[in-house]
C-alpha cells in the first residue's frame, strides 16, 4: 500500500514531464500553421459546421435543439475516441525514450488524456459560438457540466492507461479498439435517442457508462434536467471501477514493456 | 566514502527469443491451438553479483553480446531482473544514446525544455538553463529552428549539453564520448572529469581499453552474462585479452585498437 502511494507519489513529482509532453503533442499537432492557435479553434469549427449540415439535412429528427443536441454529443464523443485513440499508441510512440531512460510508465497516458481534454475545452468554447448563433440560453443546470466531464476524464484515463500497455505486446488491438470505436459512435446517443432502438438493446446500452454520460450532458445542457442520483452514482462507480480495473490491467503488463518495445 | 551506489545480488536476466515473433492477439489466440514451443530462453546475465562504492568510477568491459546494455538497463530500471537484487542508492542519470528522446518536428529550443524534463528537471528549472545549454551547444543561431534537419552531431551536441546539466548521483555512460569530432570528444571528456571531481559515481562501459585503464578504479569483465573477473582495471583488461579469439600472432595493440 505504502508503495502504491509513494508510486503515485512519484507520478506527482513528475508533472513537468506530464505536462510538457502534452503540450508538445498540441503544438506537433497544429505544426506549420500559419493560424497557429486560431487553427485550433478553427479546425473543430470547421468539422463540426460540416457534420452538423450533413446530420440535420440526413437525420431529420425531432429531438429538440437538435443541432445543439449533435454538436454537444460529437464533442463529448470526441474526447473519449480521441483520448483513447492517442493514449493507445502514446508508449509504442516513444519506444525510442522509454527503451533508455525511466519514467513511470503511467505518464504518457495521462499526458495523452490531458492533451485529449485541452481539445475539448477548445471544441466547447466553438460551442459556445454555435450557442450563440442559435440565440440557446442555457438553463441554471449546465453548471453540472464540469462534474461530467472530471467523470468522462477518469472513464477516459481508465481506458488508456491499459490499451497504451496492451498496444505494446498485442500490435493489432490498435484495429480492435478503432472497430469498436466506430461503432460506438453509432449506437451511442449522438447523432440520434437511443430510443430508436429494440428496447432489449436499450437495455444493454445504457449499461456503458458513455451512455449515460452523454444522456446526462445533454440533459444538464439544454433541458434543465438534474439527472438522478443512481445516474450520477452509476457514472462515477463505473468510471472508478474502470479505472482501477485499468490500472490493475496496466500493472500487470508494465514490467516488461521495455523489453516488448 | 563507504556507502554503496549499486549493488548486484545474484541476478538473472533472461529473454524470451520467439522464433516468430508473436504480437497480435490473433496470433495468441490461434497459438492456444497450435501449441508447440515457440519460444526458448536466452540468458543474457547468469548470476551476476557486484557492488559499486559511491564515488567510483567502474568500468565495465566484454565482447559484443555479453550483456553490458543489459546491465545498464537493469541499473536504469527499464528491464526488470527475473532473479536476484538491484539495488541503486541516489538518481540515475543514463548517457545511453544520446538524443533518443527528441521530436524533429519540434525547435531546438522546445528539445531541449522536452529532454531536460525527460531527464528530470522541472520546465522551470530547464527553461533558466536554455541559453546556457544553447551557448555550450553552439547552436544558439538555431534557437528557434525545427530540428529535423540537424546532423548527427549537432544532435548529439545538443543532446550531450543538455544531459550534463543534469546533477545526477550515479551516471551510466555507454560509449558516448566515442561520438562526435575530436573537439566535441575533448569537451566531453572535461565534462565527464568535472563529474568525477564532484564525487559522482560513474558507470563506463566501453571497447576502448586505453579510456578503462587511465579513468577507471576498478572494472568488471563481463564474458557470456557472467562475471569472470573483477578488480584493478589492468587485470580485468589482461583477463579480457584472454577471452577475444586472437590469433597468435596478433600483437598486443592490435588487441588494443578494437
Amino acid at each position: 500500500m505504502l508503495e502504491r502511494v509513494s508510486h503515485l507519489n512519484k507520478i506527482w513529482n513528475r508533472r513537468s514531464l506530464i505536462r510538457t509532453f502534452a503540450i508538445n503533442d498540441l503544438k506537433i499537432r497544429y505544426r506549420n500553421s500559419i493560424l497557429g492557435f486560431f487553427w485550433s479553434i478553427l479546425e473543430p469549427l470547421l468539422m463540426l459546421s460540416v457534420l452538423y449540415i450533413i446530420f440535420t439535412n440526413v437525420v431529420k429528427s425531432d429531438i429538440p435543439y437538435y443541432p445543439l443536441y449533435l454538436l454537444l454529443g460529437l464533442i463529448m464523443w470526441n474526447m473519449l475516441s480521441r483520448g483513447t485513440s492517442m493514449g493507445l499508441h502514446s508508449i509504442m510512440s516513444r519506444g525510442g525514450i522509454i527503451t533508455k531512460i525511466y519514467f513511470p510508465r503511467e505518464i504518457p497516458a495521462i499526458s495523452s488524456c490531458i492533451t485529449a481534454s485541452i481539445m475539448l475545452l477548445l471544441e466547447l468554447v466553438v460551442f459556445s459560438i454555435f450557442l450563440v448563433a442559435f440565440q440557446f440560453v442555457p438553463p441554471l443546470t449546465m453548471a453540472l457540466l464540469p462534474i461530467i466531464l472530471i467523470i468522462e476524464f477518469i472513464l477516459v484515463l481508465g481506458l488508456s492507461l491499459p490499451l497504451s500497455v496492451l498496444n505494446v505486446y498485442f500490435r493489432d488491438i490498435q484495429y480492435i479498439w478503432a472497430l469498436i470505436v466506430h461503432a460506438g459512435f453509432f449506437l451511442m446517443p449522438i447523432i440520434y435517442r437511443a430510443e430508436i432502438f429494440p428496447e432489449r438493446l436499450q437495455t444493454i446500452l445504457s449499461l456503458i457508462p458513455m451512455t449515460r454520460i452523454l444522456d446526462m450532458a445533454h440533459d444538464v445542457t439544454l433541458y434543465n434536467i438534474i439527472p438522478s442520483a443512481t445516474d450520477w452514482a452509476y457514472i462515477i462507480a463505473s468510471s472508478l471501477a474502470i479505472l482501477c480495473v485499468g490500472y490493475l490491467i496496466f500493472k500487470r503488463f508494465e514490467a516488461r514493456v521495455g523489453e516488448e518495445l | 566514502m563507504d556507502a554503496n551506489a549499486i549493488e548486484f545480488e545474484n541476478v538473472t536476466k533472461t529473454f524470451r527469443i520467439h522464433h516468430e515473433k508473436i504480437n497480435s492477439v490473433f496470433e495468441h489466440v490461434s497459438n492456444i491451438f497450435n501449441r508447440q514451443n515457440q519460444f526458448e530462453r536466452l540468458t543474457v546475465l547468469n548470476d551476476v553479483s557486484f557492488t559499486v562504492k559511491q564515488g567510483e568510477m567502474f568500468g565495465i568491459i566484454g565482447r559484443n553480446g555479453a550483456g553490458k546494455t543489459t546491465l545498464l538497463r537493469l541499473i536504469a530500471n527499464i528491464f526488470k531482473a527475473d532473479k536476484g537484487i538491484v539495488r541503486t542508492n541516489g538518481s540515475i542519470i543514463p548517457l545511453i544514446q544520446l538524443g533518443a528522446g527528441f521530436e524533429s518536428d519540434l525547435t531546438t529550443r522546445d528539445n531541449i525544455i522536452l529532454y531536460g524534463v525527460i531527464l528530470g528537471f522541472s520546465r522551470k528549472e530547464i527553461t533558466e538553463k536554455v541559453e546556457d545549454i544553447l551557448k555550450f551547444a553552439e547552436l544558439e543561431k538555431f534557437a528557434d529552428t525545427k530540428i529535423k534537419n540537424f546532423s548527427s552531431g549537432m544532435y548529439s551536441r545538443l543532446a550531450f549539453s543538455t544531459a550534463i546539466q543534469v546533477d545526477p548521483d550515479i551516471l551510466l555512460v555507454d560509449e558516448v564520448l566515442a561520438v562526435g569530432d575530436e573537439s566535441f570528444k575533448q569537451k566531453s571528456l572535461e565534462a565527464f572529469m568535472s563529474f568525477r571531481k564532484k564525487g559522482k559515481t560513474i558507470l563506463y562501459v566501453s571497447h576502448s581499453l586505453e579510456s578503462i585503464k587511465e579513468l577507471c578504479d576498478r572494472a568488471l569483465l563481463l564474458h557470456k552474462g557472467s562475471v569472470q573477473s573483477i578488480g584493478p582495471p589492468a587485470a580485468v583488461v589482461d583477463a579480457y585479452m584472454k577471452v577475444l579469439p586472437s590469433h597468435p600472432d596478433r600483437k598486443k595493440t592490435d588487441v588494443m585498437r578494437l
